[in-house]
């Protein structure tokens, strides 16, 4: 009888994979559908941001951020104007923080339903995309009525915010957040007892907490690892302290919890939101910002809590109207390092599962 | 039973898109069809015309194409002999540009506006450079706030100078004028009622001029 034996082979997954959320290259050496090993290949998406705002003045650097993380460029803005602010010590008016606030969990909620119809149509189910989308679809229009781009918007600017809300955005904003609050059962009705989503993803690519932590994983992803970590709660910034809300958690760390977490995080959100709205003050959006803006000498760090975890920017300013350096900090590139950790032993159809459950956008890990 | 269990599950997310069969579509079949684009939507760039002599708002002092982070705005004014500027060419590579807004909000003089304007794809990037006649004749329905001083030194000379262009105005189209479309009918009746009290320098309380 000749001898019988498996050889390993390399499997080539990507860049242009659609799960892969972007163009990232996984080379897998796999022993049947098991996984050995895992070397994501990244650089594919690399646009050179930092580089490009060294040329730039410090406005001019915000349109350019926009890129850095598209899918929340709400908190790009946000962290690039605070970190300015911080380093010229500019006093934001009350209006404007609240509106900060309100565009930054409204791009936060757009940003988990994303995840909520992408992850499950990598998974296999179409009709949660759709859902998801439609619903994104009031927020896209909300920023679009407010700063006139549904994307990159340009629209949070060092002192406070471009423009004022138009007349029609708060009736809107309020039917919007009712009808996401409402549409959540029906998101958690479509999949949380369903019994393919179960098998996919229950005790599927168990992250745990110090495995994360050493990683330098952050957000909702290391929330349902059960590690209690939020930057708006723990290194307060703006206004988040004045509001009502809890921080989600989960415990198990698998697939299935970080995509209860992001669920949590919809409805922490509307909360958020809701509450900023009522107590919305008048008074003026913008304080007043040299158009040759020029912090002084020094450097900054800020950071937020973003979708995707902790999004930091480092300035350093050498005392003209441009950034000596600027460095990016996203939450994507430490969830990329995590996932040969965490996806090696498992089958290639579970790597699909946990690529989308880290909600990884490649844009954020290139730059 | 764990199957029986699976199967209601199934038949409940199947009860959730079910709810859709009864209800009419709402896709916008696009070419005759169109979605009317917010106000403050950031499409292509315009140039303004005052509204009585149907001469350019822009004076030429180039703060728009510092404003731009690509690049894409090119003014030419040079200064006469009194340090006066006068507009010569003043072109927009819409190929470079990123639609950010800075230019708009850079812009003291209500010169560029950003418009709700998309359509303008063509398969030639040559063509994606507008020069300022094209720019300007686009820029001729799309209604805005003036918000100039009144008696800014620049508005005076600008009314008193014989106006030499406007006559030709209505005759010569632009070449390329793909992007007439969609605009939001003009009311020329709200334009003394700034909707936002921005405090950026550009949107004070100001009537017509």
């Amino acid at each position: 009888m000749p001898d019988l034996r498996t050889e390993e082979f390399v499997v080539n997954m990507g860049p242009h994979h659609p799960s892969t959320h972007g163009v990232c290259r996984l080379i897998l050496t796999m022993d049947g559908e098991k996984v050995l090993k895992i070397v994501p290949v990244v650089g594919y998406l690399h646009r050179s941001l930092e580089k490009i705002c060294e040329n730039r003045t410090y406005p001019q650097c915000i349109p350019i951020l926009d890129r850095f993380e598209y899918v929340t460029a709400m908190s790009c803005n946000y962290v690039f104007s605070l970190a300015a602010e911080r380093l010229a010590e500019i006093e934001v008016p009350e209006r404007a923080e609240y509106l900060r606030v309100i565009m930054l969990e409204l791009n936060r909620i757009a940003s988990h339903l994303i995840f909520y119809g992408v992850t499950a149509m990598d998974i296999g189910a179409l009709t949660p995309f759709l859902y998801g989308l439609r619903e994104r679809e009031m927020i896209m229009d909300l920023f679009e009525m407010t700063c006139g781009q549904r994307l990159t918007f340009n629209y949070i600017r060092i002192g406070g915010v471009a423009k004022d809300i138009p007349a029609e955005f708060i009736p809107y904003c309020r039917k919007t957040v009712s009808v996401i609050r409402e549409k959540l059962n029906d998101y958690e009705g479509l999949l949380n007892e369903n019994p393919i989503w179960l098998v996919r993803n229950k005790n599927i690519g168990v992250l745990p907490p110090d495995v994360g932590i050493a990683y330098g994983v952050s957000g909702p992803s290391l929330r349902a690892s059960g590690v209690d970590y939020d930057l708006r709660r723990d290194d307060p910034y703006s206004i988040y302290d004045r509001f009502d809300w809890k921080v989600a958690t989960r415990s198990n760390g698998d697939c299935y919890d970080r995509y209860l977490v992001r669920l949590d995080e919809i409805k922490q959100s509307v909360r958020i939101i809701e509450q900023a709205l009522d107590g919305l003050p008048e008074g003026p959006v913008k304080a007043k910002v040299s158009p040759n803006f020029k912090p002084p000498e020094g450097e900054t760090y800020a950071r937020v809590e973003n979708s995707r975890g902790e999004l930091g920017v480092y300035i350093q300013s050498d005392g003209t109207k441009k950034p000596y350096r600027v460095k990016t900090r996203g939450g994507s590139f430490n969830q990329l390092q995590v996932l040969p950790v965490i996806g090696t032993g498992g089958l290639i159809a579970d790597l699909v599962a946990i690529f989308a459950s880290l909600d990884i956008i490649l844009p954020e890990v290139d730059r | 039973m764990d199957i029986v269990k699976d199967i209601k599950n199934l038949l409940a997310g199947m009860g959730i898109t079910g709810k859709h069969l009864g209800r009419h579509a709402i896709t916008i079949q696009y070419p005759e069809e169109k979605w009317t684009m917010p106000e403050r939507s950031r499409g292509i760039v315009v140039l303004l015309s005052d509204k009585k002599t149907g001469e350019l708002n822009c004076t030429g002092c180039e703060l728009c194409m510092r404003a731009c982070p690509t690049g894409a705005i090119m003014v030419h004014a040079p200064r006469d002999e009194k340090k006066k500027r006068h507009l010569k060419a003043f072109t927009i590579d819409f190929s470079l540009c990123c639609f950010c807004g800075l230019c708009e909000d850079a812009c003291n003089f209500c010169a560029l506006k950003m418009a709700p304007m998309y359509e303008f794809s063509t398969d030639d990037k040559e063509s994606l450079t507008w020069d300022m006649k094209t720019l300007q004749e686009i820029g001729r329905d799309v209604d805005y706030v003036d918000t100039r001083k009144k008696k800014k030194p620049v508005k005076k000379t600008e009314a008193a100078k014989p106006a030499g262009k406007p006559a030709d105005k209505s005759a010569d189209k632009p070449p390329d004028k793909s992007a007439e479309p969609a605009l939001p009918e003009a009311k020329p009746a709200t334009e003394d009622e700034p909707t936002t009290d921005q405090p950026s320098g550009n949107e004070t309380k100001e009537g017509e001029q």
